[in-house]
């Protein structure tokens, strides 16, 4: 935590080398061949559709679902709780964070682990049919820039609040998989080209589960305008 | 038919009420303008409002700035930039009428907006004598699941208009759109032309007349591609397929925002008493919407919370069994005062928006469903829904979290009874669906799924060319 000590000492914030471009994703939802009646064809068709799917099922669905207060995880949870009536299995899945990981391989494996589990101590459960089928879909992804580019803090929270919650999600979520690292794109500028550690560290804490994507925005942008002051106060 | 659509007519609309006794006209006439009627007085014989009589003159198309206040000035922006790599290219629309139902309603809309884009948008209206749309509503209904006997002379009328509409017809675009399968057989002009050709199938496949399809799959085998409403709705195809959910237009006289005087002005002509809890169900006088349902669970739950059932809809005056499930849903609403059944005619459509924007809870009890663009409309207004787990209505609905899903006449009672004495829970999905309806469902989602199956099929061809 920030305290007037460690403000003091803390260097002044740095003008950033690169500019921050704000980018967003659009999607178009393809349909895909594979469907799920019951748990055990989820099972087969978690080891087999294309990563895309997987992505779509679990990074992309988040933001299709931006607004849900109450919490939405995944396409495998909510099918599991609704469409099969499992909730165990449906509260497994819905404790995977995306965020926990840079590669999709990674995150298919653990929903097959999940499953496999599942399917192990409840055998009866997977060929009972699903009240609606799960169909596999994938995203074809467009890339597209904004006309928000920031070179100062001020401009990075200008746009920040004015771009649309799609692209807060390119940068928040979807960034681990271009990094390949367990950051963001926010808190990667920020503390690579403003100095702001902490802050970054801050903003990578934000639970996406349990605030809308338009919730994530205010919370980015308050721990942003906080540093913003404790600077001007230090200066 | 849907209560918007044109084709209906009403000769003599009216609504279902009562002979009032001179004493509640008294009371009337004592009351405040906006103090709402009582129940006793509402089931009066009268004629619909003379407003409502005749179709009014439809407002001017808006233009894309118009959604700005809607969706915000980064969609907008958004919009723009995919238009951009497609300027000056061209898209052609066919479908089989230019008036009346949901894909001539959307394409009104589409078509000006595209243009709009500078991606210029023809819309060509295939034609054909009666024969013609016999069979094709045949097709329409085998292709729903309806037994049907296709015969060789149903498939000679089909390619027969259809081989007259390829002669009449250019294909000089770059995208070619071709809606439901009544047009599909001009894709045989496919070979003679550079462009993409798409077909936009907006009905429901899962469960097809088997030789209807087989007769049509080799046409469909064709395109470039394929679109449909639903995940649930598609059949296995060799080309690839994409999910484009209906949209309903924020700006149309059914969805825009309403003052709440003017809702309070329509409220008052039909009888609806805004102080006490109002629930509705919008939808044509038909089985397969389950009117005499929603009746039965209205009043299982009115034995428990008080509140008032608004049945609007349409379709009793031109459609013969309309008429009879309407006399089926008069008796079982009985002489129940706070049941409230208005026969529309199709151009009610700012009608229908200040019921619904007036309602506590909007009800879609449907047995069987298309999209359900009704319930769309419902989330539009940030209403708490109640609505059939069938159809395209699960994409909607998130049970409990945009809406609840029931699957009974008991479900729907339960869920009435909740929602009504559960307000925040009922305002917390409602505004949730709201949010849902925003992000997929309007007009211009739509838009923008069209810019990016044109791109994406550009890049494909240009993958293809360098290929060779």
């Amino acid at each position: 935590m920030a305290t007037a000590e460690n403000i003091a000492e803390r260097p002044a914030l740095r003008k950033p080398q690169k500019p921050f471009y704000f980018n967003t994703s659009e999607h178009l939802l393809r349909i895909g061949r594979q469907r799920a009646s019951n748990l055990c064809e989820l099972l087969t068709a978690l080891q087999t559709v294309p990563d895309d799917c997987i992505f779509q099922h679990t990074f992309r669905t988040l933001q299709e679902h931006h607004f849900i207060r109450q919490g939405f995880s995944n396409d495998f949870a909510h099918w599991s709780l609704f469409a099969c009536n499992e909730p165990a299995l449906a509260e497994q899945f819905a404790s995977v964070d995306v965020r926990e990981f840079t590669a999709i391989e990674g995150l298919r494996r653990r929903m097959v682990e999940i499953l496999d589990e599942f399917l192990h101590s409840n055998n009866l459960s997977g060929s009972r049919p699903a009240h609606e089928p799960f169909y596999f879909c994938a995203s074809e992804i467009f890339v597209l820039p904004t006309f928000f580019c920031a070179d100062t803090l001020k401009g990075f929270l200008d746009g920040l609040n004015q771009v649309s919650v799609h692209s807060i999600h390119h940068h928040f979520i979807e960034a681990r998989l271009r990094l390949h690292c367990m950051s963001n794109d926010f808190s990667h500028w920020l503390e690579a080209e403003v100095g702001l550690a902490e802050p970054a560290d801050a903003i990578e804490q934000i639970d996406i589960y349990a605030n809308t994507m338009e919730g994530v925005r205010r919370q980015i942008a308050r721990i942003v305008s906080q540093a913003m002051n404790q600077d001007r106060e230090a200066r | 038919m849907s209560p918007d659509d044109p084709r209906a007519t009403s000769a003599s609309p009216t609504v279902d009420t009562q002979v009032p006794t001179e004493a509640s006209r008294r009371e009337v006439e004592r009351r405040p303008p906006h103090f709402a009627r009582r129940a006793s007085d509402r089931r009066i014989n009268r004629p619909l409002p003379p407003g409502v009589l005749t179709p009014p003159t439809p407002p001017p198309p808006p233009h894309l700035d118009d959604y700005r206040t809607i969706v915000g000035q980064s969609q907008l922006d958004t919009l723009r930039y995919l238009a951009k790599d497609l300027k000056g290219k061209t898209i052609k629309m066919v479908n089989s009428t230019a008036v009346g139902g949901g894909v001539a309603e959307m394409l009104n809309r589409l078509v000006p907006l595209l243009s709009e884009l500078e991606v210029p948008t023809h819309w060509d209206v295939i034609t054909g004598g009666n024969d013609f749309f016999e069979v094709t509503k045949a097709f329409h209904n085998a292709l729903h699941g309806t037994p049907y006997e296709l015969t060789q002379a149903a498939k000679d009328i089909f390619l027969m208009y259809n081989e007259q509409n390829r002669a009449r017809m250019q294909f000089g675009e770059d995208l070619v759109v071709i809606h439901d399968p009544q047009p599909a057989g001009l894709v045989l002009s496919r070979s003679q032309t550079a462009a993409h050709w798409v077909w936009r199938c907006h009905i429901d496949l899962s469960n097809p007349n088997p030789s209807v399809w087989e007769f049509l799959r080799p046409f469909v085998e064709q395109y470039d591609a394929a679109i449909f409403s639903a995940q649930s709705f598609t059949r296995q195809l060799p080309i690839p397929q994409y999910l484009f959910y209906p949209c309903i237009d924020p700006l149309s006289e059914k969805n825009k925002e309403l003052p709440d005087s003017q809702v309070q002005q329509i409220c008052d002509e039909f009888g609806i008493d805004r102080s006490r809890p109002i629930v509705t169900q919008v939808s044509r006088f038909d089985r397969l919407k389950d009117p005499v349902g929603v009746v039965q669970a209205y009043k299982l739950a009115k034995k428990y919370v008080d509140c008032q059932l608004v049945l609007a809809g349409g379709g009793a005056t031109d459609d013969p069994e309309g008429a009879v499930v309407l006399q089926e849903v008069k008796e079982a609403a009985g002489d129940d005062p706070d049941i409230i059944i208005l026969d529309l005619p199709p151009w009610c459509a700012i009608q229908v928006n200040a019921i619904q924007r007036a309602s506590t809870i909007v009800v879609q009890k449907s047995l069987k469903e298309g999209f359900g663009l009704t319930v769309t409309e419902a989330l539009w207004k940030g209403k708490a829904t109640i609505a059939s787990a069938v159809g395209g209505i699960p994409n909607q609905i998130m049970h409990k979290l945009t809406g609840v899903l029931v699957h009974s006449v008991e479900g729907c009672a339960f869920q009435m009874r909740y929602l009504l004495t559960h307000p925040e829970f009922a305002r917390s999905i409602g505004t949730s669906g709201r949010e849902h309806v925003k992000e997929n469902f309007l007009m211009t989602t739509n838009l923008k799924r069209w810019l990016l199956l044109f791109r994406i099929l550009e890049q494909t061809k240009g993958r293809r060319s360098q290929a060779s």
